[in-house]
């Protein structure tokens, strides 16, 4: 049994009468890729946003390394070692590519106040230290080239990279992967696979990727869970998880799962 | 770097032939503009860089007019000393009306600066043992190094060396983690937030430094003008502060200077106007936010200028 990262322990989440997330537990262990997948409004989204703060569960815990994350600010949990990127991409458009990155870095190389007032000498040692970490996760994601470029500016597919290099500058070591796949073309997928294996094999990552498109989530992970209608109902390896009738329903409807079963 | 060079020298030489060349009103109106400029760049800082709106800035001009005219007179501590621990102080008050962008942002945050000006200058008025209530109290005199500095061309050596000392350091912070810090926080606050930034800090500190630069503005002011009139720090003020900064241009602290330059200067062109004044500022204002959103200092000037002006306009974002 390999150590469990994160653990999500019975959360609930609701909306006023909307229950988004029902009594849902998942455990990530560490050094994997876990897939969550399901239909849309399945509450995957939800889930993210519970585990990094942005919301609140109204029942149950979150704990990461056995501590709980609960009410605590999302910035304090990021720097607990939990990253994130957006379904829609949430980049600071009018910033290069280089400053997205570099800004995710400040929290660690930042100098003080009157250094960077004055620009001293330490300002400048910092400054260029964190401008070349920076550098370096853009070449881990294959965006050298687009390092001047507005954020804004570059096409969708280099949009999602910079945005896994900007989170991997947090130094997480949970990465959350909110739909990387979404409006990626076959050969961008692939290329997307590439660096999230090699982020697991070579950097010792641990990655929770939310999706619907197969073609990522079938290829590289090492087990799925399964929402639907804010309940998980089933989790497994792939190919548990591909011959489930349950999941065979959620996705194709009823029908389908007794042509499948039959 | 030689250009670089070459610029400061240009400037450090015209800051000491203006004494002699010009006239003492020329030199009134060029600390006029300094002063004023750093109020404006107050702004700038939280509401250009941070995108947080303002309409306290009035108030933090009172806090360093009065404060350090309460302190010389009181306390008899100069105006030099004073003028920077009231800042200071400024700077303490603006961080904690920072943290209620924690509760309220956009219109309600205008409203609640609005509020923290009219009641500021509410206390002006009603604590007259201190302040000298609606009549106001005059100002002590500049005094450094047994100097008496009273007249523009004398402030002149002490409001223009301190506006481009802080403007250069601003100019730093702006283009340091600070400053990245709060283009990401104007651009995505939840994706800041989640790089591990402290977005409440960096807004709280935004509006520290606009209470810090508004108070020694403010400071500055205060022995320029001689005397402090309640009436002059309301809600009116700090709307022209706001106008300012918006045909300046916002996103840049030369917009701050540009801005106060034509608000001190357009006056003097329009003498025959006087009684229309309000009507041309407020078309002005009207004009640039239509027109021209990111103010003057967002003009694009020609090439072969803007290759001789390296990092003067500090446009990276």
């Amino acid at each position: 049994m390999t150590e469990r990262l994160l653990h999500v322990d019975s959360v609930t989440v609701r909306f006023g009468g909307l229950v988004a997330l029902d009594n849902v537990s998942v455990d990530i262990a560490r050094g994997t890729i876990h897939a969550v997948i399901g239909p849309n409004g399945a509450g995957k989204s939800t889930l993210l946003n519970v585990v990094t703060g942005l919301y609140r569960a109204s029942e149950g815990d979150v704990t990461f390394e056995e501590e709980s994350l609960s009410g605590r600010a999302p910035h304090l949990i990021t720097r607990q070692g939990i990253a994130r990127t957006f379904q829609n991409t949430e980049l600071f458009g009018e910033m290069t590519a280089l400053d997205n990155v570099v800004v995710a870095l400040d929290s660690r190389y930042a100098c003080n106040g009157i250094s960077a007032a004055l620009h001293d000498g330490r300002w400048r040692a910092s400054e260029a230290e964190a401008r070349g970490e920076a550098r370096e996760l853009l070449a881990l994601v294959g965006l050298s080239e687009d390092q001047d470029s507005a954020a804004a500016a570059l096409p969708f597919g280099k949009q999602r990279r910079l945005e896994i290099a900007r989170a991997l500058a947090t130094q997480p070591k949970l990465l959350l992967l909110d739909e990387p796949a979404a409006g990626l073309r076959a050969a961008e997928i692939e290329a997307l696979n590439r660096v999230l294996l090699d982020l697991r094999t070579n950097h010792g990552l641990t990655i929770l990727v939310i999706d619907h498109v197969m073609a990522l989530v079938m290829a590289i992970s090492d087990r799925i869970s399964v929402l639907n209608f804010g309940r998980k109902i089933a989790e497994g390896v792939p190919e548990e998880v591909r011959a489930s009738p349950e999941v065979i329903e959620a996705y194709l409807g009823k029908k389908a799962a007794h042509a499948f079963s039959a | 770097m030689a250009g670089r060079a070459l610029i400061v020298a240009i400037a450090v030489a015209a800051f000491f032939i203006a004494p002699h060349a010009l006239a003492e009103f020329h030199l009134f109106q060029i600390c006029l503009v300094a002063g004023t400029a750093l109020v404006v760049l107050g702004l700038i800082v939280v509401t250009g860089f941070a995108g947080q709106i303002s309409l306290a800035q009035a108030a933090f001009v009172a806090l360093g007019g009065y404060g350090s005219a309460i302190l010389a007179a009181r306390w008899g501590i100069p105006l030099w000393a004073g003028v920077p621990i009231v800042s200071i102080g400024a700077f303490v008050v603006g961080f904690v009306l920072g943290q209620m962008t924690l509760r309220v942002s956009g219109h309600y945050l205008a409203l609640v600066t609005l509020a923290v000006t009219a009641i500021v200058q509410i206390a002006l008025i009603y604590s007259d043992n201190v302040t000298g209530g609606a009549a106001g109290m005059p100002v002590p005199a500049f005094e450094i190094f047994g100097l008496t500095l009273s007249t523009g061309g004398q402030l002149y050596y002490v409001i223009v060396p301190a506006t481009a000392m802080l403007f250069l350091a601003v100019h730093h912070l702006n283009h340091s983690h600070y400053g990245r810090a709060l283009a990401a926080i104007r651009q995505s606050e939840t994706a800041a937030e989640l790089m591990g930034l402290n977005v409440l800090r960096y807004k709280a500190a935004a509006f520290g430094a606009s209470g810090f630069l508004g108070a020694f503005g403010g400071g500055l002011l205060a022995p320029l003008s001689t005397y402090l009139d309640p009436a002059q720090f309301g809600i009116t003020q700090s709307v022209y502060f706001l106008a300012v900064a918006v045909v300046g241009g916002m996103m840049s602290p030369l917009g701050a200077l540009v801005g106060s330059i034509v608000f001190v200067l357009l006056p003097d062109f329009l003498q025959a106007f006087q009684t229309y004044l309000g009507l041309v500022f407020a078309l002005l204002l009207l004009g640039f936010i239509v027109l021209r959103p990111e103010g003057l200092a967002g003009l694009r000037l020609p090439k072969g200028i803007v290759a001789a002006l390296p990092r003067l306009g500090g446009e990276r974002r």
